[in-house]
């Protein structure tokens, strides 16, 4: 046998035993989007779009790795987000790759949805159409489509026009028209205006959800970092009112907690002992004529003495800001309460400088909710003929639950879904036509005046499903019978219609360099206000319900939004950062309530009020108010879920069923906090998977604090205490080039959570379902951890970020016998999947608990497999794995720096977390680098390690939290 | 005393001995069938739960974060502080001269041999890729990776290793007489292989020269081994930072533990042996005195450590020790902390009583509470102190499964498997020694002219 006949022999053999012996299905190769000249083999390209997750709009660019999105990051040219992405922004990958995605239209037959092809989908849509119209009852088609006020905006209204339907309902569930009705009224301006948080010295909330959904959480948690941090001596204050605590009341210097509603009475309170001690103008005092400071802490349950400390503390600010109306204080008396809001703000002077109008939110362009009301109504009726339900939207779940949407949709004849995933819209639906994902699509959003974010495919759809504007297209034609070019929808695709709004908008030649960029940003000049003082009328809350009942506090979560992205499987893992709860919804209910009831944590509860009834387990809470319970909007599974990673709940568990379907008439908008509810035991268990075990550090000291007098000496004189220093017999560790590390600034770690699905996406990491991620079998690498200390019922918390801590004497290395856990020459803390056997002694003996050991083959189920990162290793059964400090990050910046002949520099390499990160608490530096941020924050008198008593030297410094107290 | 007061009435003769041992052998009655097979289904169990846990993964059995060593460890320490009394009773009373220890030591060296056989599963049944245990091992491999020889776990590798070496020759070297009898003594196949066995003994005055040097010999090597193994196995944990692990006490409690485990274990196995086989002659009271006072011994001597343990922990003012104790005395665990010290402190006690001591039935139930006290000592050490160590944020508590129960429990029924098996085709009781405690017969009139 020669080479060439044995070459032959080899080959065909192999191939012959890789087609047979191959157990894995043909893999679908994905087309690519862009021309080939841009992607090159194991070198990621970057597309920038806009995240729609959620109205705020952030900017995103995508990563392409060989023609499909690995990864997420924050458009750091964006100015709304400026580089970050929220927990839900950075998990919108797994809406792309959602198991459940429609494979392609489907149609009903009976009770279940059939695959039909687009050309009979989109033949049936367009019959049924003209039929409607040919009836004469065009005004029977409607429109709803989530908030987009961009060129499908435009194309959706024109359509609608075309075919004589009822004016498009922007549905978004949190419309914020309460901000807007008070803005009518004190300021003459139906807007919702831009709150400058980073030029505040003085946030006072009421109920503002900032750092979680409210209005835009990326864009305030960053700004709200920038004023609140401690940075060279200064640090902003912030206080917060709300009945429980939630992650926003964490970061308040002081919450304050209140009777539910009575948010507008506080202000006004405020506003009158400011009156009272001539900090402000006094024409302000005709609006709290009414208010008696006395009757108000009675009825609030604040103590005088808060008071006016609150209105010394924020009267005196240069300057303030106020902001108020989340969600869930949003009830009858809304729009008084921001009025009285709006007076603070106009009082001491902060409107124009906190608060700005000009840049105003797109959210002003939200239908106001008494209009949807009036359509379900319609519905009701049998008026209407045609529902088209853009994607986003799933009214049948997201509307409170007394307006009965899902049975009036039930009386629409036809009703038409563009959602790619199935939901409780799509299964009421005649007609399903799947949109492309927002990443596969083109588009455009703008988030406020100003800020023009483009949309392009950053891939090519993983489904059978086409863009909406593309469908409308081309069912208008088909309807209105208009030949290419002419008539109300000129264009042949959704493409030339969107260049057709953009071309007057950008300089010729410049599309290209907006695509980039991801949008076009303008500055725009403020919108001069004149405050009305108007007096304000200060009515308690509206509550239906048995009068004995606990007040509801329907909150939207900052992990589901309004269960939108309740469909990820990373969200429903990433723990709530108060009650550290992954995969399952729970009631909040005060110790005292819950001793009452003789409810247990774990007890499932029965949860009714007037308009209906859910079942949720009990989270026993010292701190909500004793009157109220708290409940997240938008908990729900998506199919692939159950029961992969969780068991069916029996009941529902959104507590937008309880609420009343008439509008408040106020503003227009729902009234979230309108219902008493009351509490039954099912006598059934559920008990939450809760990672962490205790709040309590037991005296620890894994997260510090420092107040802020002595930070202040600190950062003036430097550190008073020394550090003790650890004795060895060895000579310290030599590294050659670098030893990488990090800084964790505690004080500006506001708890979003945004990091730890960053890591997941980054890092390959699964999911493990809620039985296994109970038992302390979790993989997250990055995980936030909550301390609390002081007053049960008013802890001050604490938010530390724990991963590995990549010890110089790293208690896990020793330990291991076969050299998997080694340290590297450049202070990493290495792990060797290949040569790990599993003893897991390296996890006993860490002492922080970040190793995390595979104990099954974890799965991720198609198509999800093709969002897994191709630079990182996609571990196997009974290997041990943690954070790596994003090696992967390091090894490209190391390749670049050395393809440019250079060392790395600072800020070369960001680790995910740290990119994501909206308050830039965490800094990734060259520890050798003395000049680095990381190095010059790790002498900072803040800084410490955590458990440094033991020995370990941690690369991961921490900077103590900075605590505003008072007496 | 000497075991073979001649006085004594009813004292065995040589041809006793040859016949008791012998009969012994003789093909298994039902009894012993029921108890074989009742044994080889509990094995089957525990192979069938461990290929379902390589099959599906270490989340088979109920370990976690932090408790990510468990019952496989603890059983573990348990079977190797077994073995640990085979070889004090065969090497070091054999350099002590301690002639009880002749009727009974075959037994504990076979049971040393099979408890470290069952030891050393574990650590396979453990690792979460058993099929790379091997890369333990330090052998010549083209990329010159060594095994981490900082690491405790190397160091159980060579301990164990060494000790079962040791062991396994030290018992075939002592078994050559007594194979070389069997051999005289049966025909056909058995013959044959326990002719392989007799290594050509011919009982020639240079083979028993030679024979007694080795043995003496073996017994010098393997003596140290019957100290270092368990200390080595203790460093597991002594050399680690969890609280609860870390602390210098932990070589010689271990040691005596093991010894405190290992003699309940031999009581275990003998006292049923001395029933069925009516060995009284041989395994007499005053044997069964020895190995109470030995077991009552020990006991006191871990109790003290007991109290040590304690008391450093306490007295230590450190707040992470302090914690894990106070956490074991009244937490989650408590009843297993109570538990093991109801078993291992007061149950000896005892054996204060002569009449207890020298009772099979007593001595029966007071062993097999030590022993259970023993195998909760060791899941007291691992999983409460892991459960509880320096991280709050993740402590939590172990539950076992289906699975890893079998496996330990199998873990026994190979143990028993394996003695039982011994007992029908070895001599348990050794010929050689046991009559070397019987006068020497007077030619012509025999031992009744005396």
């Amino acid at each position: 046998m020669n080479r060439r006949e044995f070459f032959k022999v080899i080959t065909t053999t192999g191939a012959a035993a890789a087609a047979g012996g191959c157990q894995q299905a043909a893999e679908k190769i994905l087309p690519l989007v862009v021309p080939n000249e841009q992607i090159v083999p194991g070198v990621a390209s970057w597309f920038s779009t806009v995240c729609r997750e959620c109205p705020a709009g952030c900017g995103v660019i995508a990563r392409n790795r060989e023609g499909r999105i690995v990864k997420l990051e924050g458009n750091p040219d964006h100015p709304v987000n400026q580089g970050a992405l929220c927990i839900r922004g950075q998990a919108a990958l797994q809406g792309m790759y959602h198991p459940d995605r429609f494979a392609g239209p489907q149609r009903r037959e009976g009770s279940a949805l059939r695959a039909v092809g687009w050309d009979d989908a989109l033949k049936l849509a367009a019959d049924k159409l003209a039929a409607v119209r040919g009836a004469g009852k065009s005004r029977g088609i409607v429109v709803v489509s989530q908030l987009e006020n961009g060129s499908l905006g435009g194309l959706m209204d024109r359509f609608g026009q075309a075919l004589g339907a009822r004016p498009r309902v922007t549905l978004e569930p949190f419309g914020y028209e309460w901000i807007r009705a008070a803005n009518r009224l004190v300021f003459n301006r139906d807007a919702i205006p831009y709150y400058a948080f980073e030029d505040a010295e003085v946030v006072l909330s009421f109920g503002a959800d900032f750092i979680e959904t409210w209005l835009s959480n990326v864009n305030y948690a960053r700004t709200f970092g920038r004023m609140h941090g401690f940075r060279g001596g200064r640090a902003g204050t912030f206080i917060h009112v709300e009945p429980r605590q939630s992650v926003t009341a964490s970061n308040a210097d002081e919450w304050v907690r209140n009777v539910p509603g009575t948010e507008g009475l506080l202000a006004l309170a405020i506003l009158k002992v400011m009156v009272e001690e001539g900090m402000v103008d006094r024409r302000f005092g005709e609006a709290a004529a009414g208010v008696e400071v006395n009757k108000v802490a009675a009825d609030s349950g604040v103590s005088v003495a808060t008071i006016k400390h609150v209105a010394h503390v924020f009267g005196n600010a240069k300057p303030g800001l106020a902001v108020g109306g989340g969600v869930a204080v949003a009830g009858s008396n809304a729009t008084q309460s921001l009025a009285a809001i709006n007076l603070l703000n106009a009082a001491t002077s902060n409107v124009d400088k906190t608060v700005r109008f000009g840049p105003d939110s797109a959210y002003a362009q939200v239908t106001p909710y008494a209009e949807v009301a009036a359509l379900a109504q319609a519905m009701a009726r049998g008026e209407i003929e045609a529902l088209l339900i853009g994607p986003g939207v799933n009214p049948a779940f997201t509307l409170p639950g007394g307006l009965r949407f899902g049975e009036a949709m039930a009386k629409v004849p036809f009703v038409v879904s563009f959602a790619n995933q199935p939901d409780e819209t799509t299964a009421l639906a005649h007609l399903v036509l799947p949109d492309t994902h927002w990443l596969e699509t083109w588009g455009d959003y703008s988030p406020r005046e100003g800020v023009l974010g483009l949309m392009q495919p950053t891939m090519s759809p993983i489904r059978d499903s086409r863009p909406l504007g593309d469908v409308l297209l081309a069912l208008g034609r088909s309807v209105l019978g208009t030949e290419e070019g002419k008539g109300p929808l000129p264009w042949t695709n959704f493409e030339q219609s969107l260049r057709a709004t953009w071309d007057p908008v950008i300089k010729a030649g410049q599309w290209e360099q907006a695509l980039q960029q991801g949008g076009v940003w303008k500055d725009v000049p403020a919108a001069a206000v004149i405050p009305k003082a108007a007096a304000i009328e200060a009515t308690p809350v509206k509550l239906e319900g048995d009068a004995g009942g606990l007040t509801l506090l329907a909150y939207p979560s900052l992990r589901m939004y309004d269960g939108r992205t309740a469909s990820r499987s990373w969200l429903q893992e990433a723990p709530d950062t108060m009650t550290q709860a992954v995969w399952d919804a729970w009631v909040e209910i005060s110790t005292d309530t819950a001793a009452k009831f003789g409810i247990a944590a774990g007890d499932v509860v029965k949860v009714t009020s007037p308009h209906g009834t859910i079942e949720v387990p009990a989270y026993v809470s010292p701190t909500i108010h004793p009157g109220a319970v708290a409940v997240p909007i938008g908990h729900r599974y998506a199919p692939y879920h159950v029961p992969r990673y969780v068991r069916a709940p029996g009941a529902p568990m959104n507590p937008l069923a309880l609420l009343p379907g008439a509008a408040d008439p106020a503003s227009g908008g729902p009234a979230f906090l309108s219902v008493r509810v009351t509490l039954a035991k099912t006598g059934a268990r559920r008990p939450l998977a809760i990672l962490q075990a205790t709040h309590d550090q037991d005296d620890r000291e894994l997260a510090r604090h420092v107040d802020l007098r002595t930070a202040r000496e600190e950062a003036l004189r430097g550190k008073t205490e020394k550090p003790h220093d650890t004795v060895s017999m060895y000579s310290p560790q030599q590294y050659p080039n670098y030893r990488w590390g990090m800084a964790v600034d505690v004080d500006l770690c506001v708890g979003c959570q945004a990091c730890v699905v960053a890591c997941i996406a980054e890092n390959n990491i699964p999911v493990v379902g809620k039985a296994e991620a109970a038992y302390g079998r979790q993989l997250h690498w990055l995980r936030i951890e909550r301390w609390a200390e002081g007053k049960a019922d008013h802890p001050h918390n604490t938010f530390l970020p724990m991963f590995c801590q990549h010890c110089e004497i790293a208690p896990c290395e020793p330990v291991c016998p076969v050299f998997a856990a080694y340290r590297t020459d450049e202070g990493l803390n290495g792990q060797v999947y290949n040569r790990c056997v599993g003893t897991r002694y390296c996890g006993n003996n860490c002492p922080y608990h970040v190793r995390r050991f595979n104990w099954y083959y974890y799965q991720f189920p198609e198509p999800l497999n093709v969002q897994l990162n191709p630079d990182v290793t996609v571990r196997q059964l009974g290997v041990m794995e943690k954070c790596t400090m994003c090696i992967q990050r390091i090894v490209a910046g190391k390749d670049r720096a050395r393809d440019e002949k250079r060392t790395v520099r600072d800020g070369d390499i960001v680790t995910a977390c740290q990119q994501t990160c909206p308050t830039q608490a965490i800094t990734f530096g060259n520890l050798k680098d003395e000049g680095s941020e990381a190095t010059k924050l790790r002498h900072a008198p803040r800084a410490y390690s955590v458990l440094d008593e033991l020995g370990t030297r941690p690369s991961v410094t921490y900077l103590k939290k900075v605590v505003r107290t008072h007496a | 005393v000497s075991a073979a007061d001649p006085s004594q009435a009813g004292a065995p003769t040589f041809a006793d001995v040859n016949r008791d041992v012998l009969r012994t052998l003789e093909p298994p009655g039902p009894l012993y069938l029921g108890w074989m097979c009742v044994v080889g289904l509990i094995l089957t169990a525990g192979i069938l739960a461990w290929t379902y846990q390589i099959f599906i993964g270490m989340g088979a059995a109920g370990k976690r974060t932090p408790t990510m060593w468990a019952m496989y460890i603890t059983s573990f320490v348990f079977w190797i502080g077994i073995g640990h009394a085979g070889t004090l009773i065969s090497a070091i009373l054999y350099l002590f001269r301690a002639r009880w220890r002749t009727s009974i030591f075959r037994a504990a060296e076979a049971m040393t041999i099979f408890a470290v056989m069952t030891a050393g599963l574990f650590p396979l049944i453990h690792a979460g890729r058993m099929w790379f245990a091997y890369f333990l091992l330090p052998y010549p491999n083209q990329r010159d990776l060594w095994p981490n020889f900082r690491s405790p776990l190397v160091w159980d590798v060579f301990a164990i290793s060494t000790y079962l070496t040791i062991s396994t020759v030290f018992f075939i070297v002592g078994l050559v007489p007594d194979v070389a009898a069997l051999r005289d003594a049966t025909t056909g196949w058995r013959r044959r292989i326990y002719g392989m066995l007799s290594l050509g003994w011919e009982g020639s005055h240079s083979q028993w020269r030679h024979y007694r040097r080795a043995y003496g010999l073996l017994a010098a090597l393997a003596t140290p081994l019957v100290l270092s193994v368990h200390s080595v196995v203790s460093w597991d944990f002594a050399v680690a930072l969890v609280p609860g692990w870390h602390s210098t006490l932990f070589a010689p409690f271990f040691v005596d533990g093991a010894i405190f485990s290992g003699f309940a274990m031999v009581l275990i196995l003998i006292l049923p042996m001395r029933h069925y086989f009516r060995l009284h002659a041989y395994l007499q009271e005053k044997h069964l005195d020895a190995m109470g006072k030995l077991i009552l011994v020990t006991g006191l001597v871990l109790t003290y450590f007991y109290i040590c343990e304690a008391f450093t922990a306490w007295y230590s003012g450190d707040n992470f020790e302090r914690a894990s104790l106070f956490w074991k005395v009244t937490k989650s665990y408590a009843w297993d902390l109570w538990l093991m010290y109801f078993c291992n402190c007061v149950m000896p006690l005892v054996l204060f009583s002569k009449r207890a001591r020298t009772s099979p039935v007593v001595l029966y139930i007071v062993s097999i509470f030590v022993l259970i006290g023993m195998w909760f000592e060791r899941f007291n050490i691992i999983v409460p102190s892991l459960a509880h160590d320096f991280y709050p944020y993740t402590w939590g508590i172990y539950v076992p499964t289906a699975t890893d129960t079998m496996i330990v429990i199998g873990s026994f029924a190979w143990f028993f498997l394996l003695f039982l098996g011994f007992i029908k085709v070895m001599p348990s009781l050794s010929i050689v020694e046991v009559k070397e405690t019987i006068p020497q017969p007077v030619k012509g009139g025999g031992h009744a002219a005396h």
